[in-house]
């Protein structure tokens, strides 16, 4: 370690300011792909819950009177339908947004809440629309008032997690979108990692072969990369996408995995071949041959440390690629389905958008454009530190 | 020239043939038919349909009636009474409607910028340029479009009272060119410049650095002679390459416009395939698409030897 952070490469890189900020950003995320995925603060059931009614604005900003009297109404016509079950009581128990339970009252204290709600309501929903004079103003906040006081206040961690369910607003199912888009960043940094880590190994393995051990196994390694490269990249994704289609893994993440890798693995294969093809004939190498060292050992100790800088280039060029795809294929229905991706949360927010709702869309955008502004920095970052010829 | 043509040709004959094989195997692995019929299906339907369209037959009697015929003839089984051929044909003028223009402005545009990127490099322009296509290049493209068709189509026309770019649908004809294909192909340019900026910059600046360019300016050459004759014409190799790896683009570069604007192009048409489990398409799609991609490979290198006589020909 103390070895490696004084080569000529590493002090360059530690010295670019810009790369650095870049790996702290990559930090936060994997500490909180680390938080929701090992230590499970977000679980995955969380990310379908209700948590409150559709489309509501984040950072709490103020809603539209409309907005706040159609809000209430949500939450009286769930009483009201829970009140109409056989078994009121036990569906009250379940009953829960988020945070938010019914307090623990007879039933027919809460039904007098709620009609005393369906009042209020009544006189604002007269007119078709609501002009914010103050006498309206005071009647929401009554109406908001008694429907509040319908739920259990909210004491300790609670708090927070309630607000943090709100802090991005919810999306057209009324799911929290702050919880939708962090969970989001462990599925994206899985496939990002597992991606690139696998399209790298093959990739290095292959290509290392290739170039250190040549005749045949070169042959056989050109031809295929010849061959898959000769089929579109997004194409060939489809196909083996479209592989999995009825089977059990339809909808996971293995079918992504398995197709990412099986059309990324290329770049690193082609470019490894490369370089192992020059260092095979340096004087060290021959120096190895010499002293009879096997050529496998040679292939390890020699051949392989003295390309892993193009591998830690690919890793980070592939991790940006994976996560930009999964977005792609997701969209195409060919990804992830009944999840939670920044894939799915972009895709669903195509309606609202058309309604003039940005939170959804904004924030898987915003999440992303973190994590992959962070990869890029730190992809070229490594490219100056490594290939004192590029142009960055 | 002609025996270097000959041997790249007979070359990428293997290549091919594998591809075929890669395919065609790989959409047998479910079983198609019972995919396109259902679970549901009865298993005599099943073997009923298959003997119809002959996939039945052994899989080199499979292989070898389409690699002579690409089952052109076929009837598709999603849109019946259609042919293979007639789905293919009919997407291809769209496609190209959105993606030539889409590839032509992003390669021009591009270059302008590359150069004037170079020729300030290091100051703040060329830093603002850089930075502009890192943070342009880590936004999703799925993004660009729905604000774009957003803000391009809803509410430009609810503003204007009008509509000026149609939000989805594709008529025929040059007149209607503007109103379906100029928005996408706006989003399309927008988005492939952040990453083509990047690479021209880069060419640019590689080549300013190189020796012949000090010869020009050091005879007394003006400073825009030098870059837009000298230079422009010695990074005609990396431009042309550049072109050439985009130009399979043209045909399944725009899945998503195609399917966001309701552009009924080739990558709608595949990825509909897909979906609708229409075997014949997706297969023939597949071939020809891996055919063209080989087919520009090949002009590549045939060009790359046209215009560097450095490329060894043997």
């Amino acid at each position: 370690m103390q070895r490696w952070l004084h080569t000529r490469a590493a002090r360059k890189f530690l010295a670019n300011r810009i790369a650095l900020v870049g790996l702290g950003i990559v930090s936060t995320y994997l500490l909180v792909a680390l938080a929701t995925g090992v230590f499970g603060i977000i679980t995955p059931d969380e990310t379908f819950e209700r948590v409150g009614p559709k489309q509501i604005r984040g950072f709490f900003r103020p809603q539209s009177p409309e907005k706040r009297l159609a809000d209430a109404e949500y939450i009286l016509n769930r009483m009201d339908g829970i009140f109409r079950r056989s078994n009121p009581s036990a569906a009250l128990q379940e009953f829960r947004l988020g945070q938010l339970y019914i307090r623990q009252v007879p039933i027919e204290e809460l039904q007098a809440e709620v009609n005393q709600g369906w009042e209020i309501y009544d006189q604002l929903a007269v007119n078709d629309e609501l002009e914010a004079t103050p006498e309206v103003l005071q009647q929401l906040g009554n109406l908001e008032r008694v429907v509040n006081g319908l739920f259990e206040p909210l004491t300790g961690s609670a708090v927070w997690k309630r607000r943090l369910e709100l802090l991005l607003g919810t999306d057209a199912q009324g799911r929290s979108i702050a919880i939708r888009g962090l969970y989001s960043i462990e599925i994206a940094i899985r496939i990002g990692s597992v991606v690139a880590f696998l399209s790298v190994l093959i990739g290095a393995v292959l290509g290392t072969a290739a170039g250190f051990y040549g005749g045949w196994i070169d042959h056989l390694v050109t031809w295929l990369f010849t061959t898959f490269s000769s089929i579109p990249s997004l194409v060939l994704l489809v196909l083996l996408a479209y592989l999995f289609t009825g089977t059990t893994f339809e909808g996971t993440l293995v079918p992504m995995y398995i197709a990412f890798s099986a059309t990324y693995w290329i770049g690193p294969c082609r470019v490894i071949r490369g370089e192992t093809l020059k260092l095979r004939e340096l004087e060290y190498v021959q120096a190895a041959t010499a002293l009879g060292f096997s050529r496998p050992y040679i292939m390890l100790r020699h051949i392989l440390p003295n390309a892993s800088h193009l591998m830690l280039i690919n890793f980070s060029l592939l991790f940006i690629a994976a996560i930009k795809g999964e977005v792609i294929l997701t969209y195409l229905g060919l990804g992830i389905k009944n999840g939670t991706s920044w894939g799915i949360m972009i895709g669903q927010s195509r309606p609202e958008v058309v309604n003039g709702f940005f939170w959804q869309i904004g924030t898987a955008t915003f999440l992303m454009f973190g994590l992959v502004l962070a990869f890029n920095i730190l992809s070229d970052a490594l490219q100056d530190a490594f290939d004192p010829k590029h142009v960055g | 020239m002609f025996p270097y043509i000959f041997r790249k040709l007979l070359y990428n004959v293997p290549v091919y043939l594998s591809i075929i094989l890669l395919v065609m195997a790989a959409l047998r692995v479910h079983d198609p038919v019972y995919s396109f019929l259902g679970k549901n299906a009865r298993a005599e339907d099943v073997i009923e349909y298959k003997q119809k369209v002959g996939l039945d037959q052994p899989f080199l009697v499979q292989y070898f009636r389409f690699l002579t015929t690409f089952d052109l003839a076929t009837e598709s089984w999603d849109q019946k009474g259609r042919t293979v051929k007639e789905v293919l044909s009919g997407s291809v003028i769209p496609s190209l409607s959105l993606t030539l223009p889409a590839l032509l402005l992003t390669t021009l545009i591009s270059i302008c910028v590359g150069i004037i990127s170079s020729y300030y490099r290091g100051r703040v322009v060329d830093r603002a340029l850089v930075v502009a296509a890192v943070l342009g290049m880590s936004v999703s493209f799925l993004v660009y479009i729905i604000l774009g068709q957003y803000f391009g189509a809803y509410l430009l026309n609810r503003q204007l009272g009008h509509e000026l770019f149609a939000v989805d649908g594709y008529e025929f004809g040059l007149a209607n060119w503007p109103r379906y294909c100029l928005l996408p192909v706006m989003i399309s340019v927008i988005v492939g410049m952040g990453y083509d900026t990047r690479y021209y910059r880069a060419v640019m600046v590689e080549e300013s650095e190189r020796d012949y360019i000090t010869t020009a300016l050091a005879k007394g050459a003006s400073k825009h002679k030098v870059m837009f004759v000298h230079m422009l014409k010695n990074a005609m190799i990396p431009i042309i390459t550049r072109v050439a790896i985009s130009l399979p683009f043209l045909i399944v570069g725009s899945i998503l416009l195609e399917s966001f604007f309701g552009i009924p192009g080739m990558g709608r048409t595949l990825i509909g395939a897909v979906r609708a489990n229409d075997f014949p398409v997706v297969q023939a799609f597949t071939a020809i698409f891996a055919a063209v991609y080989i087919a520009t490979i090949i002009l590549t290198d045939i060009l790359y030897a046209l215009f560097d006589p450095r490329v060894r020909l043997s």
